[in-house]
């Protein structure tokens, strides 16, 4: 008899039951991907580097004159363990062609390595070792592992200092140093007979090479002090700093765990929904069983059997969905790493498990209330203990809305908590897309410049060949004239304007027992006083200088402390006046005087060229001129002060595609609710739609009354998300920028009409076609089904 | 006196597993304008199914009816629909009304919704309130549709009925679930309803609310047996002959 009733009510009630399914199949599919994401994510970056071979201290060289004087530092260093040193040729974005033109478009030089050389283990996308190519077969990584920048199966060439070599390319790398968008470099991995032949030129050997040393060790600070020494590094840091690039990789994943979690909490805001709605579907039967005599246990039981059944089948193809829904999530990050979860399967079974027990429990706790119902709710249709609760709380007669919306509207504030979980899901998809959206405008609006530790100018010209001819380049003069050349070419143009550039200095920064090695910036055409700082004030004199918190953690120093700094050979102490927050070398920076005494040539890499015309013009002659610029030097790296922010932080991208892949998630979730919850309204409600019709409403009134509810909703959760949407994504978002080295002073750029009108409206339109297409199943629903009303 | 229903040869099947179950069978017989017209027979016999399939609520299967003129079968569902919102007056044996809305507001929501009657939402207060106050539950106007009687559910219903000025009130056994003293209450309004020349058709199993009735038909296995005549009822004194005269007319025809 009991299994009849049983058997009876999973038949008779399909519908509900069926949307109860789908809500099981949902969390269980969300829960067991996240999970298993989560678990691949956090351990992401150590299984990554440990797979990569990846060492504890980096430095990549330049040499000069075809001299590396870092190896004779490195050998002779104590703290060295083990070092591995892998040969690379530096190229640069014109030296790549395509059918003749320029291939692909990036700042920072490129490194070439030999297959057979490589220090490192590099990854193919699917996560197996190259240890062999072909000749005139590369593979590339880094900025160029990028569908946008190349294409696998591109036959290219490249052509430095006249070597030729014809290069197809075979893949996309995975690449532990300089696999984040972050580095900005760009690697190709080369048959060693193809980088022979390059190296066959002596301008090439003299001019264009140079080493990245991976080193061990057990003391990471006496090692640190030790290659504080290396003259030609142009990137000197342990592998705790190379984490730190990954992050912004793990800040995508990160964000897409946050969905995730929050996939879990709509799914199961959603099953708490549905579990007491059938519940209080079920009250009037509920009291027949009580009236003929059935104990509270056994009623109970069967609920509890039903929810079990409905649980298991639900977690089965919620499990068998979570391996490729979190495939698809992971996707976007192991693009870049090889990430790994050897649990996957057993992790996968243990959380859809645990979700069919949270499921059980919350049944066990929602069936409580069977107790405390009493054979007359059969009589009364469960209006029991609501019988002098009010439930309209708008007046028709005292409105001027249209019967439809009033109902509508009516119906919402009525009954609060069976909207409440759609109004918490929609609010949620709504914070996470405007954080997002606020999080990618901010990093490609120019509010960042001051970030990039550069002044605000009319144009930046990014100019890697003109950067390198620079360093490590003893003439002095080089640099004055590059600038009066364009200087000249801006006047002959009839764009006069002054020209300047900020270089960056690896310098060893010593603070009593403490020495690391620092990236200076300094600029001889600003003032320090042109810049922003956190603290303190700026340098005024020579012998005073400006760190970033990191660099002053680092040292053990604070504000007006001495440290001594190396320049030239020689040392001196600088008083330091300020801090200031920056995104260079993640936050490790410091900023000197413009007057120090220090060579152009000695500088390890620069920023752009920054140009100031003269009649300062307006935007849009800016960015005409900028076209002009282009066309003069056949180069698309010139830029205005908004698209070098975006260009220099290199991760709009990233959180714009997560941006993107939120909004699609949650315009998908939000239409699969709309679409489950107004089945379940049809279901509950089909004895007042009959009603309505059989006073005189068309179906399509009743339709549009059904759709403007949900609209109601998304007004609601709207109104909410906006009030909560800048101190949630400053809770948040803050953590991304600290990461990247901004641990303050982030002002977002939150564009009104696209956070809180337009992404609001698309989620609106979606909901409401789903819920409106739904709401058409009530068309079979006649004038003399008011049988059903309760 | 013109007709307001006309029905000929209404014929309405059920397929149930297969099989064919025919609840009106040719069924025809007209009404009246001012007419006040009891429904009566055994359970099963099609009562309710011939009011809610003359009213347009339920499809017919063959036949005709003619509702003010206007032939049902022609109608599409959404000029149905504007006809039971504005020619047509509903009232339930169970009192159906709309959950989260005041007593009140359910009355006036047919009117709201017309666009037969152009009138402000103050005018349409205005006669909700009068109609209310003619039924005798002005009281009650504000109170939630779970914080009244039975009774009073039923007259609301009236009210609502009443709101859009309808041609005709179809009402299924409007006593039915109302003891003695409501159920006086609410004919006795149906009846000053229908003196005041709005027609009525009503589904009954009591003999004591038939009698009110200007006319009776009793129908049996989906076919109308006959009819019995009873007059207008405008003398409550003649109330203990009439239903008298329709009992021995209803054990005649098989009661």
């Amino acid at each position: 008899m009991f299994f009849r009733i049983l058997k009876k009510d999973l038949k008779r009630k399909k519908t509900m039951n069926i949307i109860l399914l789908i809500f099981v199949f949902l969390s269980v599919m969300f829960a067991a991907s996240s999970i298993n994401n989560m678990i691949s994510v956090f351990g992401g970056i150590d299984y990554f580097f440990e797979k990569a071979q990846m060492s504890d201290y980096v430095i990549l060289t330049l040499n000069s004159n075809g001299e590396d004087p870092t190896e004779d530092i490195v050998n002779n260093a104590d703290a060295v363990k083990e070092v591995r040193k892998e040969s690379i040729i530096f190229f640069s974005a014109k030296t790549l062609k395509k059918d003749g033109g320029k291939y692909a478009e990036f700042e920072s030089p490129g490194l070439i390595t030999s297959v057979d050389d490589a220090k490192l283990k590099y990854f193919d996308r699917s996560n197996h070792v190259i240890d062999e190519l072909e000749p005139g077969h590369v593979y590339v990584g880094g900025i160029l592992a990028d569908p946008d920048k190349t294409k696998i199966g591109d036959e290219i060439t490249m052509e430095i200092e006249g070597v030729t070599v014809n290069l197809v390319i075979d893949g996309y790398l995975k690449d532990a140093l300089l696999g984040s968008p972050f580095m900005g470099n760009p690697r190709m991995l080369m048959s060693d007979e193809d980088v022979q032949t390059i190296l066959s030129d002596e301008k090439v050997r003299n001019a264009d090479c140079g080493s990245v040393y991976y080193i061990d060790t057990d003391d990471m600070k006496e090692l640190t002090a030790q290659l504080a020494e290396v003259p030609n590094a142009l990137f000197a840091q342990p592998a705790s700093t190379l984490r730190l690039t990954f992050m912004l990789d793990m800040i995508t994943a990160g964000i897409l765990l946050i969905v995730s979690v929050c996939l879990i909490l709509v799914a199961f805001t959603m099953l708490s929904f549905t579990i007491k709605f059938t519940l209080s579907e079920d009250f009037r039967e509920i009291g027949v069983m009580k009236a003929v005599g059935l104990r509270n246990t056994s009623i109970r039981n069967m609920y509890m059997i039903k929810y079990l059944s409905i649980a298991l089948v639900g977690a089965v193809f919620g499990y068998i969905g979570s391996i490729p829904f979190g495939e698809m999530l992971l996707k976007s990050v192991s693009d870049q790493m090889v990430l790994g979860n050897d649990n996957q399967i057993f992790v996968g079974i243990l959380t859809a498990i645990a979700v069919v027990a949270v499921i059980l429990l919350f049944c066990y706790y929602c069936t409580r209330s069977i107790r405390s119902l009493s054979p007359i709710d059969a009589v009364r249709n469960g209006e029991t203990g609501e019988r002098y609760n009010s439930k309209s709380v708008l007046k028709l007669h005292k409105s001027r809305l249209s019967s439809n919306l009033f109902l509508a509207i009516n119906d919402v504030f009525s009954k609060p908590k069976q909207y409440a979980s759609m109004i918490v899901t929609f609010t949620i998809c709504l914070l996470l897309i405007q954080m997002l959206a606020t999080t990618a405008n901010t990093l490609m609006s120019d509010k960042l410049l001051f970030l990039l530790g550069t002044t605000r100018s009319d144009v930046y010209y990014s100019s890697t060949d003109k950067i390198m001819e620079t360093m490590g380049n003893t003439d002095e003069e080089t640099l004055p004239r590059m600038i009066k050349e364009i200087e000249d070419t801006l006047a002959e143009n009839d764009m006069p304007g002054k020209v300047h550039i900020e270089l960056q200095y690896q310098l060893p920064v010593e603070y009593k027992d403490n020495k690391i090695k620092v990236v200076m910036q300094r600029c001889s055409a600003t003032k320090t006083t042109d810049y922003k700082y956190e603290k303190g004030t700026a340098p005024l004199y020579e012998n005073e200088v400006a760190f970033t918190p990191q660099v002053l953690d680092e040292l053990g120093a604070k504000i007006g402390d001495k440290v001594r700094i190396e320049i030239g050979g020689e040392t001196k102490e600088y008083i330091v006046t300020a801090t200031f927050v920056s995104f260079n070398q993640l936050g490790k920076t410091g900023r000197l005087h413009e007057n120090v005494d220090i060579k152009d040539s000695d500088a390890a890499s620069a920023f752009a060229f920054q140009i100031d015309f003269d009649d300062h013009p307006s935007a849009a002659v800016i960015d005409e001129r900028i076209e002009k610029l282009k066309e003069i030097y056949k180069t698309d790296e010139i830029f205005n002060a908004k698209d070098f922010v975006d260009v220099s932080t290199n991760s709009a991208a990233s959180v714009n595609m997560a941006k993107n892949m939120v909004l699609i998630i949650s315009l998908l979730i939000s239409a699969l609710i709309a679409v489950l919850m107004e089945r379940s309204f049809i279901t509950k409600e089909t004895g007042e739609i009959a009603l309505m019709k059989a006073i005189g409403f068309k179906s399509r009134s009743v339709s549009s009354q059904h759709t403007l509810r949900f609209l109601v909703v998304i007004v609601i959760a709207q109104v909410i998300a906006s009030i909560l949407s800048y101190p949630f994504t400053k809770l948040v978002c803050d953590r991304i920028f600290a990461v990247m080295g901004a641990i303050s002073g982030i002002v977002y750029e939150i564009r009104p009409f696209e956070v809180f009108v337009s992404y609001p409206v698309m989620l609106a339109m979606v909901v409401m076609v789903a819920a409106f297409i739904t709401s058409q199943y009530m068309r079979t629903i006649h004038a003399d089904a008011m049988g059903n009303i309760e | 006196m013109s007709k307001v229903i006309e029905v000929n040869d209404l014929c309405k099947t059920y397929v149930v597993n297969r099989k064919q179950n025919n609840v009106l069978r040719n069924v025809s017989f007209s009404i009246e304008e001012g007419e006040m017209v009891g429904i009566m027979g055994p359970s099963g016999s099609g009562k309710s199914t011939l009011l809610y399939t003359v009213s347009g609520m339920d499809k017919m299967s063959a036949g005709e009816v003619s509702f003010n003129s206007k032939r049902l079968s022609e109608l599409s569902e959404n000029d149905m629909a504007d006809v039971r919102l504005d020619e047509m007056g509903f009232i339930f044996q169970q009192m159906y009304m709309m959950k989260n809305l005041t007593v009140f507001d359910n009355i006036i929501l047919p009117a709201v919704k017309s666009k037969k009657i152009s009138e402000s939402r103050k005018d349409t207060e205005k006669r909700g309130r009068a109609l209310m106050r003619k039924l005798g539950i002005e009281n009650i106007a504000d109170n939630d549709i779970n914080e009244v009687s039975g009774g009073q559910l039923q007259r609301a219903c009236i009210c609502r009925s009443m709101i859009n000025k309808p041609k005709v009130i179809f009402a299924d056994e409007p006593t039915g679930a109302l003891n003695r003293t409501s159920s006086d209450e609410v004919m006795s309004e149906l009846v000053k309803i229908n003196n005041e020349g709005t027609t009525i058709m009503m589904v009954t199993h009591d003999v004591k609310v038939a009698a009110k009735c200007s006319r009776v038909l009793y129908i049996v296995d989906g076919n109308i047996q006959g009819e019995y005549k009873l007059g207008r009822f405008d003398d409550s004194s003649k109330l203990r002959d009439r239903e008298i005269e329709l009992n021995n007319w209803l054990m005649d025809m098989g009661w």
